[in-house]
């Protein structure tokens, strides 16, 4: 099919590119471990902002566009003369229809927005003048099976693996489960009540292609979409600390994986490395344990409890938890979330997300 | 494209959205330079979209790191909305009691059109009549205390107008943005009530008006810029539920849905459709130039980075006191003209003022819980700490005005990421370290915590020093290469006495009402970052007054020495009120307009 593109005014364009790249700095101030030296996407504030992928709606029917995204590329043309013809390919689109970007009235920027389905990763490139390059500014890139390059973005929703493999989300996803408050048996049966009662329409809207059904509030996937992008500089911390983990384990119990071992081995676990003094933990690899555990409990606590568009709190299940565990004093819920927010995810008339 | 108009503005806050709208409507050509991004409210939008989301990540993003080998905090996590500056391209950089320097951005600071009313809690309170005449008060007073070296009789500054030259204008500005809000119970004098009514409060409120009504604390509905009907004068329109504007998403968030009064849906929005007026968002100024006593140029850096000029034959500097007195400092540095004449006294950048700021927080006692979620930012507010009466009781030289939070840790990241935290600077930073915080640890805390946190604020006058300064930072430079600005400021003993007073009696209000878990209690200064973060609000630098070699602006806020350059943000104030400055800003700013015409 091919992609339907949206025509969107200038000044949506200028605004969300005027503070990331328009600067004159040659320094790699925005470089907290990710990028190589000399990479000039370090000079680029938020660089993983690029492409944008934001709410879309026809402004007609708010419910039945909710599954939509619109992506905007922008290519940033740094230099005297411009390029005649720039073009973007990808997986999103026909490969062989290249979709033109258009000027930004007299500014740098080269643009086009197309409609992307939510919980879809795709790759592209950017022709100019015949010429295919990866995206400049984008830092997500992926290296295909024939050893190509290719710029990658993926959507809302997204709970395809990008940054972790399976035996990392496996391992992940016990350590969140004990970080979480989840693990109570009041609270696992109130949340397998609340996943598996979603009809079949809210599950299409709100978590289309959950990649694990035994993992309700989906923090393992926000951390991997994170992972991936906005705090892409971390992946090096969790690429380090898991496999210590599992070898860990496996030393303190030779004989059960580690994802099926008892709860007390990670509690245990945690308490160790809350001190920072973890025995059997390779500190030459790893030197600050604790600050793992510290940045495991921010990423897990955001994962359950921030907007379902990330990839957590699926179905927007870690607020329903909140929603129905506190009370007030005459037994109404002290959190009724759905207020605030968008149809179809909340029921709010007035706001459309 | 237009290079020249009337009047040029610099920002488009409460300092230069007042003056934009009535020039405007007097048919003066006006031209408002916007550094951030335009983001509309849903229901300008054709497809009925907002840039502006009721999302927490939008508040406070994902994890960057301070990238500024000159600073001792460089290497630290921050965190920071999409509309405020990246503290590693245009960073303030303070020094820290330890005598290093630290990289920050003050709070609520917000580079978007409608600058700081976009982020603020919108607590839209006018200043007292006694906060203008802080010098007469003062003088001859025996009874003040911690001041040992009368630096208050000394460093006091009556404002070079009154609270009655101010009051038509505060009207004007309540009634032209929208404000919601009760004036009984209020000390303030009121030609005529301007506010529209106020909705009903959160139910956690009522501990406040138990523990003020004990104290024998007179209250009133804090008065908030945000509609609560239809408002004529901004064309705007509530939703069949009023009600619909409680959230938590209110305090540190655009509004979605346009009913905060952000000074671009109350003043810019409803003159964006005029021949007349021209906004240019996502252009930063670099610098003005003179020719003589009158500013001629502008030059600005457009979406792309590339370099424009404009003219304005008045131009007016409004970009927030920090950022106007730094516009005007880098301009001294690119002329020996213009710097002979901003600095013909030694004032500029002096007397910076921020708030004495703090209060206390507790739980409300179990099992009562709150669905905290659904309010504003603040229910009730008193000036019983504003009167001569309690100042001479406190032996303290200005008041100032309390108000509860009802916002506050409304939303589960809220919940944790200030958990602990003094300020913005250390947000997550108290929950990451406490590891304990897992499992059923965090269900306690949890259940602890959620909708039960309740806390009273107090913001008060800070006594000017010239000490207190903005200057250039000889090292740091932002992404376009300029020198950042450099913030020195202490605390005076006096400031200290004064936020421990205020915090009693906030404490006391949440005691008399019964609400004493967890009780906590503290001013601004005991932060772990005193200095900083908690600038909420950033005012002075530039004072005006009567006398050219005690002031930097005149009586209308225009430069002594220029014909033609004015400062409307907070630097004009000599001395910081005893409320949020908002109202004030946008009242003065209000009443320069008309200064203004008077001459065009």
């Amino acid at each position: 099919m091919a992609v339907q593109v949206l025509v969107k005014d200038d000044l949506y364009v200028l605004n969300q590119c005027a503070k990331y790249l328009a600067r004159s700095n040659s320094d790699s101030r925005h470089n907290f471990g990710q990028f190589d030296p000399g990479d000039i996407r370090a000079r680029i504030c938020e660089s993983w902002r690029f492409p944008i992928v934001d709410v879309y709606s026809d402004g007609v029917n708010f419910e039945s566009t909710y599954a939509q995204n619109e992506v905007t590329f922008v290519y940033s043309h740094e230099g005297s003369t411009p390029p005649q013809q720039i073009s973007v390919v990808g997986t999103f689109s026909n490969l062989y229809e290249p979709v033109p970007l258009r000027k930004v009235g007299d500014s740098k920027y080269f643009t086009v927005t197309v409609l992307v389905p939510k919980g879809q990763i795709h790759t592209y490139k950017y022709i100019l003048d015949g010429e295919a390059i990866v995206d400049p500014i984008n830092p997500q890139r992926v290296t295909l099976d024939n050893g190509n390059i290719w710029s990658r973005f993926f959507t809302f929703l997204c709970t395809t693996p990008l940054a972790l493999e399976q035996w990392e989300r496996d391992l992940l996803a016990r350590l969140t489960d004990h970080v979480l408050p989840f693990r109570t048996k009041e609270a696992q049966d109130f949340l397998n009540r609340y996943y598996y009662g979603l009809d079949r329409q809210t599950k299409d809207t709100q978590y289309i292609r959950a990649y694990r059904l035994d993992e309700p509030v989906g923090v393992v996937s926000f951390i991997d979409n994170l992972l991936a992008r906005e705090e892409n500089h971390h992946l090096i911390d969790y690429k380090i600390c898991l496999p210590l983990i599992r070898e860990l384990l496996r030393t303190r119990n030779p004989f059960v994986e580690p994802t099926l071992m008892p709860a007390d081995l990670y509690e245990d676990l945690y308490k160790e490395m809350a001190t920072g003094n973890v025995n059997g933990w390779d500190y030459n690899r790893y030197n600050n344990p604790r600050y793992f555990l510290q940045l495991l409990r921010r990423h897990t606590y955001t994962g359950a409890f921030s907007h379902p568009r990330y990839g957590g709190n699926i179905g927007a299940s870690g607020w329903a938890y909140l929603e129905e565990t506190f009370r007030d004093q005459n037994g109404k819920s002290a959190f009724d979330w759905r207020k605030a927010l968008e149809v179809p995810l909340g029921s709010n008339a007035d706001y459309h997300g | 494209m237009q290079t020249e108009f009337d009047v040029v503005i610099v920002g488009s806050g409460a300092g230069g959205a007042p003056i934009a709208y009535t020039l405007a409507k007097a048919g003066k050509s006006v031209l408002v330079l916007e550094k951030g991004p335009l983001f509309k409210p849903q229901y300008q939008d054709p497809l009925g979209l907002s840039d502006f989301k009721r999302d927490e990540a939008f508040s406070t993003g994902a994890e960057k790191r301070i990238q500024i080998p000159e600073v001792a905090n460089n290497g630290a996590s921050y965190y920071s909305s999409h509309v405020e500056p990246d503290l590693n391209d245009e960073p303030h950089v303070y020094r820290r009691p330890d005598g290093q320097d630290a990289a920050t951005i003050e709070g609520y600071t917000a580079q978007v059109v409608g600058g700081g009313t976009q982020l603020y809690g919108s607590v839209s309170l006018r200043f007292s009549p006694l906060d203008l005449r802080l010098k007469s008060f003062n003088e001859g007073r025996t009874d003040l205390r911690y001041d040992p070296n009368g630096d208050i009789k000394r460093e006091a500054r009556d404002w070079p107008i009154t609270y009655d030259d101010l009051e038509p204008y505060y009207c004007k500005a309540e009634t032209i943005i929208g404000v919601n809000g009760t004036q009984q119970g209020q000390t303030k004098p009121f030609s005529e009530d301007c506010y529209q009514k106020p909705l009903t409060p959160n139910p956690i409120s009522q501990y406040i008006e138990t523990g003020m009504d004990a104290k024998g604390m007179p209250r009133y509905r804090t008065p908030l810029a945000l509609i609560t009907e239809d408002h004529a004068p901004s064309g705007r329109t509530v939703p069949s539920d009023p009600e619909t504007a409680k959230s938590g998403y209110v305090n540190r968030y655009g509004d979605a849905l346009g009913l905060k009064s952000s000074t671009w849906v109350s003043l810019l929005g409803p003159i964006s459709t005029l021949p007349n007026f021209e906004l240019r968002p996502n252009c930063v100024v670099t610098h003005i130039e003179c020719e003589g006593s009158v500013v001629n140029r502008v030059h600005y850096l457009d979406p792309s980075g590339m370099p424009q000029v404009v003219e304005g034959k008045l131009v007016v500097i409004a970009c927030s006191a920090i950022e106007s007195v730094r516009l005007l400092k880098l301009s001294a540095q690119l002329s020996p003209e213009f710097d002979q004449r901003i600095n013909q006294n030694d004032l500029l950048g002096k007397y910076f003022l921020t708030h004495c700021f703090g209060g206390a927080s507790a739980n409300v006692p179990t099992p009562n819980r709150f669905d905290k979620s659904i309010s504003l930012d603040s229910d009730w507010a008193t000036d019983f700490c504003a009167t001569e009466d309690f100042l001479r009781d406190s032996h303290l030289w200005a008041g100032g005005a309390i108000y509860n939070n009802t916002s506050d840790r409304a939303l589960p990241m809220s919940l944790a990421r200030n958990y602990g935290s003094q300020d913005l600077d250390t947000v997550w930073q108290a929950f990451m370290d406490a590891t304990q915080l897992t499992g059923d640890a965090l269900v306690t805390f949890l259940d602890r915590n959620f909708g039960r946190g309740l806390s009273v604020s107090f913001m008060a006058n800070q006594l000017p020093l010239k000490t207190n300064r903005i200057e250039l930072h000889p090292a740091v430079k932002d992404k376009w290469g300029r020198p950042v600005a450099y913030i020195l400021k202490q605390w005076h003993y006096h400031d200290i006495a004064l936020m421990n007073t205020f915090a009693g009696q906030c404490a006391d209000i949440l005691t008399r009402a019964g609400v004493t878990d967890g009780l906590g209690e503290g001013g601004v200064y005991m932060a772990e970052n005193a200095l900083a973060r908690c600038a909420n609000h950033i005012l002075g630098g530039a004072r005006f007054g009567t006398d050219p070699q005690d002031s930097v602006l005149d009586t209308t806020c225009r430069a002594w020495h220029f014909d033609n350059l004015y400062l409307t943000d907070g630097s004009f104030m000599p001395t910081s009120g005893g409320a949020n400055p908002t109202l004030t800003i946008q009242a003065n700013s209000f009443r320069v307009a008309d200064e203004m015409l008077k001459r065009m």
